[in-house]
């Protein structure tokens, strides 16, 4: 089997690996915006649920969080299949960091631009989606990428729960193959091919917000 | 520091401050203020930094809790509820230290949000309103740019223009020059002289004792948390009561 044989079928997995990582998305960047602002937001009971909530998730390891979502909820008479078991653990686990990064950018914005709306007389839910998470959200721009390419990653580890992804096709090619060397090789460059884009979009957004920031413009 | 206030209940007072204190921690902020500020009245409050001027003028709006007493702001208790407080900030303009303008709106879309989030005005005619005002501070060209295109007192004017928008019945100035240059104050008191001849009523921290003398009906001295002496400029200027006062003013008018 040639280099460019081990890389196609390797490919052939890149679709459960985009699935994965959009699917994660979808549960991480709502809980990291809902938590994010929970905690900047909340005081009391409430901000220490969220937090607990933030911990969990930030805190555990992908892995097992993984394996007991898989094997033991169905014991529970909870089963969820693969994909979404998936999404979810990585979602939130991401979630979790990015949540993180919506706190410390609402956090990081001047007071008074807070007290400016509520003393034109906003609520303070006005005041939250008009004026400081839009100028918040230029803030996490780059955190945002970062943890976009940690989650790509990451889901190299959803092949342990059956998932045919990248990773799990790489697996099958050294086990065919007897030569894991270049299955593995294989498998390094196509993640640095999906991930090295995302560095340099990163750079370009961050330089445009920059000259954005000077400007004024959005 | 005893403000003797007699009970006299003054129906012309848009803002009645009655027995206030205010406590951070241990810190005893304001120590038993008492002011009523007239429909039409300027009064200025100068002091030294510290001496709570600030804490007092973001108690009328409710950006700082009091801990004691009771403010009336155009007839409305100010108790932090938030939908009191809404209410009250929608009758009472600040103008702040900082500008405080939103950075990632336009000058216009600054002027104009208030009125089509809090007044639901449409957009059209809170434009009219918005233009009307940035011409008044003599900015009307600037529309469009955004905070930062602009000098700090084209900025400080704009934040004028954006608070006049909600046709306060009272404007609250947190010390509006004090983050500028010299040479762009004399813009930003202009415009605030304007607004007083044409009667706002003005409660304003400032270190500006020219525009002090010139404009205000009364000038109050704060000192360590309390109302030191309240007199007319001539008075204050010309003869202050206490020891206090004029080793402020030998250090402010050298």
């Amino acid at each position: 089997m040639s280099f460019l044989d081990v890389l196609s079928v390797i490919w052939s997995g890149f679709g459960v690996t985009a699935e994965v990582t959009l699917l994660s998305l979808a549960y991480g960047v709502p809980f990291a915006l809902i938590f994010g602002i929970l905690q900047f937001t909340t005081q009391g009971w409430c901000r220490h649920a969220a937090t607990i909530v933030i911990e969990f998730w930030r805190s555990s390891p992908v892995i097992i969080l993984l394996f007991v979502f898989y094997y033991a909820l169905p014991l529970a008479g909870l089963t969820l299949q693969a994909m979404s078991v998936a999404a979810l653990v990585l979602g939130l686990n991401i979630g979790g960091y990015g949540s993180q990064a919506v706190r410390a950018a609402l956090q990081s914005l001047d007071r008074g631009q807070y007290e400016a709306g509520m003393a034109m007389g906003l609520t303070r839910i006005q005041t939250l989606m008009l004026i400081e998470l839009p100028q918040a959200l230029k803030a996490m721009v780059p955190t945002f990428v970062n943890l976009l390419i940690q989650l790509v990653k990451g889901t190299a580890l959803v092949s342990l729960i059956t998932l045919a992804d990248m990773t799990y096709k790489a697996k099958s090619v050294a086990q065919m193959t007897f030569d894991p060397a270049s299955a593995y090789m294989g498998l390094l460059l196509s993640y640095f091919i999906i991930c090295y884009p995302l560095t340099i979009l990163g750079r370009s957004l961050e330089r445009r917000l920059a000259v954005a920031k000077e400007g004024g413009h959005v | 520091m005893t403000q003797e206030h007699d009970a006299k209940s003054d129906d012309d007072a848009i803002v009645q401050i009655r027995n206030l204190h205010k406590w951070y921690g241990p810190f005893h902020a304001l120590k038993n203020i008492s002011l009523d500020v007239r429909r039409g009245e300027k009064i200025v409050i100068c002091g030294p930094s510290g001496s709570g001027k600030s804490t007092l003028i973001r108690c009328v709006n409710g950006l700082e809790r009091y801990s004691e007493g009771r403010i009336l702001a155009n007839g409305h208790l100010v108790d932090h509820r938030s939908d009191h407080l809404r209410l009250i900030c929608q009758e009472v303009g600040m103008v702040f230290q900082h500008f405080n303008l939103f950075p990632h709106l336009t000058v216009m879309e600054n002027c104009t949000l208030a009125l089509t989030r809090v007044r639901k005005i449409p957009k059209a005619e809170a434009i009219e309103v918005a233009q009307h005002f940035l011409e008044r501070v003599r900015i009307p060209e600037h529309g469009n740019k955004y905070p930062s295109q602009l000098s700090g007192g084209q900025q400080q004017r704009v934040a004028i223009a954006r608070s006049l928008c909600m046709r306060p019945k009272v404007m609250l100035f947190d010390e509006p020059t004090s983050a500028l240059d010299p040479e762009m104050i004399k813009e930003v008191l202009e415009v605030m002289t304007g607004l007083a001849r044409e009667g706002m009523t003005m409660l304003c921290v400032t270190h500006e004792m020219g525009f002090a003398r010139e404009v205000a009906d009364r000038i109050v001295f704060m000192d360590a948390g309390a109302i030191v002496e309240e007199a007319p400029p001539e008075e204050f200027f010309g003869a202050a009561k206490h020891e206090r006062s004029r080793k402020f003013l030998s250090q402010l008018l050298h």
